[in-house]
């Protein structure tokens, strides 16, 4: 197989992080989630978005060969790189302290997700293809669940108005998820993906309009684009928090797959 | 909150079996949470639910009067022990 281009890399690396980023930020609920089976499931819906980062970053870090993955070479690339280099979109980024913003955030996200997944459903990079199969399993549940805790929270007024004003906060920036990065038409016309991913956000638009109604999307201001080069004020903080126990010893054998390397 | 009894069973011959409980605010959320708590490790082909609510019960009282009845205890001992005292003694 031929081996990536540098485009296609971006395309794949800026999806990557956006899935690592979003499975590190919801696993920071474990133990204060609102209440104890939510604290699980929303720490296994990180496992699996952390999951998904794994298998984009073992394409990127093998040059879409799909050679087993190399745990080394994927940490490297999640964690290693300058806050320059990652290519997330700042709704991943931004720390959401309460609830319904985590939960919003949860939603937003998942809906481009699942469309984002049918870029490369029939890639004709081999792994990506796979992955994405892999993925489109786990993420019909992921949205059901995000649109479950919505439903029971709507018949609240006191609950409706916290999501409301959390799906306010976080337009803006859950529309940055459709900044492409430069040169992301390389992965098109090379048949990675079938289309560049913003081609997905009129769809990903209806259906924020039919799942929150009353917020009047049309007034969003676009965030401004800027090809995911503009890290958001909270990713320092957010890679520090990442990097704190790795760092304590970069050396430390992390598990048995790798020891078996 | 409501609470619901989980139930999962292996493809072949096992049987649906207890695996625990957990509160869910309605009946969507309850398989959703269910699928992330007890079947995140494959414990299971299959999962039945029963909100706790619609359990029959038959409480302590309900069940009592049969626990003192040893001559339902079928195993045939007593039977082959008379016998066996019965051939002995002829």
């Amino acid at each position: 197989m031929n081996p990536i281009t540098p485009g296609t890399a971006e395309f794949l690396l800026a999806f990557a992080d956006d899935e690592h980023l979003m499975g590190q930020q919801h696993t920071e609920w474990i133990g204060i989630a609102p209440f104890l089976e939510e604290d699980m499931a929303f720490a296994s819906i990180a496992q699996d978005e952390l999951s998904h980062a794994a298998l984009l970053y073992a394409i990127v870090a093998d040059d879409g060969q799909g050679g087993p993955p190399d745990d080394r070479a994927i940490d490297k690339l999640a964690f290693d790189r300058t806050a320059n280099d990652y290519r997330s979109a700042q709704i991943v980024e931004v720390a959401c302290t309460g609830w319904a913003h985590a939960l919003v955030r949860h939603w937003l996200y998942d809906t481009a997700e699942e469309l984002r997944w049918t870029l490369v459903e029939d890639s004709d990079l081999e792994p990506l293809k796979d992955a994405a199969a892999h993925a489109a399993r786990e993420e019909r549940f992921h949205i059901r669940h995000a649109d479950g805790l919505i439903d029971v929270l709507l018949r609240t007024p006191d609950s409706a108005d916290r999501l409301a004003d959390a799906v306010r906060d976080l337009l803006p920036l859950a529309m940055s998820l459709f900044d492409p990065v430069a040169e992301e038409a390389e992965a098109v016309e090379a048949g990675v993906a079938s289309a560049p991913f913003d081609t997905m956000l009129p769809e990903w638009t209806d259906r924020v309009r039919t799942r929150f109604p009353d917020i009047d999307i049309g007034s969003v201001s676009a965030p401004e684009l800027t090809g995911r080069t503009q890290r958001h004020g909270d990713f320092p903080a957010l890679l520090a928090r990442m990097n704190k126990v790795r760092g304590i010893d970069p050396t430390a054998i992390w598990s048995d797959a790798t020891v078996r390397q | 909150m409501r609470t619901y009894e989980i139930f999962l069973k292996r493809d072949g011959q096992e049987e649906y079996r207890h695996a625990g409980s957990i509160d869910a605010p309605d009946d969507e959320l309850a398989l959703l949470l269910a699928r992330e708590n007890y079947l995140r490790r494959a414990e299971g082909d299959l999962l039945w639910m029963v909100d706790r609510a619609h359990l029959l019960i038959g409480d302590r009282d309900f069940v009592a009067p049969n626990s003192d009845k040893p001559h339902r205890d079928n195993d045939g001992l007593l039977v082959a022990a008379h016998r066996k005292s019965q051939r002995e003694s002829t």
